[in-house]
């Protein structure tokens, strides 16, 4: 199985910073990060994972100011930068839109951080949903659902192939002859399409992994197209093993009709994991963190993974009709209206489920319970891998390295050495061939 | 009271990452692979840290560069392929503890808020060691890889640099100081009333905010600028608390001095608040003969269409046509790099040179001041320039990596602090203590009006 630590910089539920262990200062505390990501070294995860915004969130500011989700942290792309100098074998998985970014500066940013990784990098590929984010960058709101994805969609064909501008053998150094490179061995890009004009060559030499891995995480009909002609590692979130299936076999059919192979792609859900020595002592920590919710913080979170506004109906009435058409997650609008629906569950009993882990699939209980759910949703066709959200760091992490992981070496689904050196080689992925110049040309 | 101290700065990458000079890769004592060798930049920054440098440099384009032949392109290491420099600083401050790093970014291919949200992480990560050296680019060719044919002209290249700059800053400021409270007990995590939008609308620009990092440990990462053009050096005057420029001659230093802290002074600015870099490229030997024979030995080592064509692009021009041992012709001045069109295209015509000649003097370092000597001359040099007006400090581009910094470090450092103007140990934890530049206070809520 394939494990990815995703953090978020205090941890993934919502009152993860009042816990009494947890780093309250992550956000600008690179110290914390380091040691994150060596305790994930040392428990073999295939990859670290930040995911990333570009505003801060937008709440009532009685709710912003008692969160520390999504308001000020590092960017990924340095940091991951910082934290690849001082870890020596473990991946790292940094977002990064398509929306507020030119291909030629993607291109090169990963190209660069695959060198000084030694190829352990991998770009987490996404539209961008929020209007928030576009008023950061001179519109008013976010392009629709689809006019996105076919942005991502040509994005993501002229960054791969800026990767591809040189090849792999291009650069000969020779000091006695004075070449240094084959001028045979590089080719400009000069793409012309609906979105982008790239003339290239990029002035990276080509990534040690050929690529560096291609993440996504979408899970609405574009973005399940766009995974299965492109994502190497889908993070979705599903919430039950029923509803994983049906996406885990679809995304490797979808893959097939592209000509993919099913180990081509991994599907590695989100789980939120309370870990505990004992049941008891898991759903202790669970409650403990629920009890720090703030009521205000409670409904602006639903209010946000719904993509609309629920503060103004009774807590402790059911979830009423609400119109989907402006959201900016569908999948996750359908996700959450569906389970209050089947549970009949209360506004207020939607709350607590939701801030869990902000919308993800929680599980709590001892090491042996995790492994087993793990093992269940690998062995059954609804997983290749999971993204470990830890509720509060660095404990929980701490906690699923030191008593998850041995269980899962135990029953040997899971490494007990890295595989290779590069992250593609860990997660048993082909390196990509550079396309000969015919195929480059346009998209 | 102490003696006033010179800034040194090692300008050890970006585009040149195996060194100033145009022959540098070939060097024995170079590594060639630079461009991506990740534990080269480690050893180079822990190096110069131990020679108490101030910061290292890396200086940034954007595409690969284009020559007329592909053949003297396949034979020179210069801004052909390398690491990114933003993720390379990153990394690196994480692993060198105590030096600065400077990075260029380019006011015409990137979003303000992307490029604000960049510096402010990296001078948290680094703890308060970063700086931003500011450019407008100015090729044809980097537009074209970012969906233009051509590049603006230089005046509104300036007007948006100018918002950008203006729209950076007030992102920086965002947040107060002290406006994460992290109370776990009352669960407030920020005060509300410590953080404020941009809202700015302006002509480029429009740019909501705030940002979504802290306010930098640095207040606003130390901002750098190099254009000496009349617009750059307006901007300089406006922005910068380094400027890096290139003067040949001591009096060409002098003038730029004098004029760029008087223009200073005029936004209100002291003249301590903005110090002059100039680059120098110092070829050290342990005798005179020594130095001037390594110097004659990396000259060597630069082949005719690699130095052709390295004139060809300070100049902007294309000399391909004119006989190598006539005299420089009449040329155009380019959209781009005026400054440096003048000054060498003056230099040829004040010294009589032939294009030769010209290429000669040029290719040393990429068309920057080289110095060739020892110890005692290469200090005697920058502390000349220092003690008359002509520097606060320099940027020191070694001619070929590692081998020449080491030089400099081992030979020059002590020599210039054994007379009493380098530091012998760092004064303080961030890049600004260590200029000696004050931590800018976050702008008042009521004095914040649109830019532009």
């Amino acid at each position: 199985m394939r494990l990815g630590a995703f953090f978020n910089p205090t941890g993934h539920h919502v009152a993860s910073w009042r816990h009494p262990d947890a780093q309250a200062d992550a956000g600008v505390n690179f110290a914390h990060y380091v040691e994150l990501a060596q305790t994930a070294e040392r428990g073999k995860f295939d990859f670290v994972f930040f995911a990333d915004n570009v505003n801060v969130r937008e709440a009532r500011p009685e709710a912003l100011s008692r969160s520390a989700q999504y308001i000020a942290n590092f960017e990924p792309l340095t940091l991951m930068a910082g934290l690849a100098a001082v870890t020596r074998r473990i991946g790292f998985v940094s977002t990064a839109s398509t929306s507020w970014n030119e291909p030629y500066n993607i291109a090169r940013k990963f190209a660069s951080l695959d060198h000084i990784s030694g190829g352990r990098v991998a770009w987490n590929i996404v539209t961008s949903s929020v209007d928030g984010e576009a008023r950061n960058f001179g519109r008013d709101r976010i392009e629709d659902h689809a006019l996105r994805y076919e942005r991502a969609r040509e994005f993501t064909h002229v960054v791969c192939d800026l990767w591809d501008s040189w090849a792999d053998d291009a650069f000969l150094r020779d000091k006695e002859s004075g070449l240094f490179f084959d001028p045979a061995k590089v080719r400009p890009l000069d793409h012309r399409g609906r979105f982008y004009s790239v003339a290239g060559p990029l002035n990276v030499p080509r990534p040690p992994q050929g690529h560096p891995v291609l993440v996504q995480a979408g899970s609405s009909n574009d973005g399940r197209a766009f995974a299965a002609e492109f994502a190497e590692a889908v993070f979705g979130n599903p919430l039950t093993i029923e509803w994983a299936q049906g996406y885990y076999a679809d995304l490797k059919q979808r893959a097939a009709t592209f000509g993919r192979a099913p180990e081509s792609i991994l599907i590695m859900p989100g789980i939120s994991t309370y870990v505990g020595r004992t049941a008891k002592e898991a759903q202790e920590l669970y409650d403990e963190m629920q009890a720090r919710v703030d009521p205000v913080v409670g409904i602006e979170m639903l209010s946000a993974v719904l993509g609309v506004d629920v503060s103004g109906y009774p807590i402790d009435g059911p979830l009423p009709e609400l119109d989907r058409s402006h959201v900016g997650s569908q999948a996750s609008f359908d996700n959450w209206t569906e389970l209050a629906r089947n549970e009949k569950l209360s506004i207020r009993e939607l709350c607590l489920r939701v801030v869990g882990a902000r919308g993800k699939s929680v599980i709590v209980g001892s090491a042996v319970q995790i492994a087993d759910h793990m093992q269940t949703w690998f062995e059954n066709g609804a997983a290749d891998g999971f993204n470990i959200m830890a509720p509060y760091l660095p404990g929980q992490h701490d906690a699923f390295v030191d008593l998850v992981i041995p269980e899962l070496q135990e029953r040997g689904i899971f490494r007990t050495e890295y595989e290779g050196t590069t992250l593609r080689e860990n997660l048993g992925l082909a390196r990509p061939e550079r396309k000969p110049r015919r195929e480059a040309a346009h998209v | 009271m102490s003696k006033r101290q010179m800034h040194i700065g090692g300008f050890l990458g970006g585009g040149a990452p195996t060194g100033a000079h145009a022959a540098s890769w070939r060097h024995p004592k170079a590594a060639a692979d630079a461009g991506i060798n990740f534990q080269h930049f480690v050893d180079i920054s822990r190096t110069a840290e131990r020679g108490r440098f101030d910061f290292v440099f890396i200086a940034d384009n954007a595409m690969v560069r284009e020559a007329s032949k592909p053949e003297a392109l396949a034979r020179s290491a210069q801004y052909i392929a390398n690491f990114e420099p933003l993720t390379l600083i990153g990394a690196l401050s994480a692993v060198v503890p105590r030096i600065g790093f400077v990075a260029t970014a380019s006011t015409s291919w990137n979003e303000p808020y992307n490029l604000a949200r960049v510096f402010a992480s990296l001078d948290h990560q680094s703890g308060g060691r970063i700086a931003w050296n500011i450019v407008t680019s100015s090729v044809d060719n980097e537009a074209r890889n970012y969906g233009q044919p051509r590049m603006w002209d230089h005046a509104e290249r300036y007007a948006r640099a100018r918002e950008f700059t203006e729209v950076v800053r007030g992102l920086w400021d965002s947040w107060a100081d002290d406006a994460f409270v992290r109370d776990k007990e009352s669960g407030i995590f920020f005060d509300p009333a410590k953080v404020r939008r941009l809202d700015h609308a302006g002509a480029h620009f429009k740019v909501e905010g705030p940002l979504n990092v802290a306010r930098p440990p640095q207040g606003h990462p130390v901002l750098v600028q190099a254009g000496a053009s009349d617009d750059g050096r307006e901007f300089a005057a406006e922005f910068a608390e380094a400027v890096f420029t290139n003067p040949p001659t001591l009096e060409m230093a002098q003038a730029y001095y004098a004029d760029v802290k008087e223009r200073a002074a005029r936004f209100g600015r002291g003249p301590g608040s903005i110090h002059l870099m100039p680059g120098i490229s110092p070829i050290v030997g342990r005798t005179e003969a020594d130095a001037r024979e390594q110097f004659e030995y990396l000259q060597s080592l630069v082949h005719p269409v690699v130095g052709l064509e390295m004139l060809t692009t300070l100049l902007g021009a294309d000399l391909s046509g004119y006989p190598l041992d006539g005299p420089l012709p009449e040329l155009e001045r380019p959209r781009g790099g005026q400054s440096a069109f003048d000054n060498w295209t003056g230099l040829a015509k004040r010294e009589n040179l032939t294009i030769r000649q010209l290429i000669e003097r040029t290719i040393g370092a990429r068309g920057k001041s080289v110095v060739v000597g020892t110890p005692s001359q290469i200090a005697d040099h920058m502390q000349t320039w220092f003690e008359n007006g002509g520097a606060d400090g320099f940027n020191v581009m070694p001619p070929y990596l590692p081998g020449a910094l080491d030089d400099f470090v081992d030979l020059v450092v002590p020599e210039l602090q054994a007379r009493g103007i380098f530091r012998t140990e760092y004064e303080g934890t961030t890049l600004r203590e260590n200029l000696g530049l004050a931590r800018p206070e976050r702008t008042p809520d009521r004095e914040r009006e649109p830019v532009a």
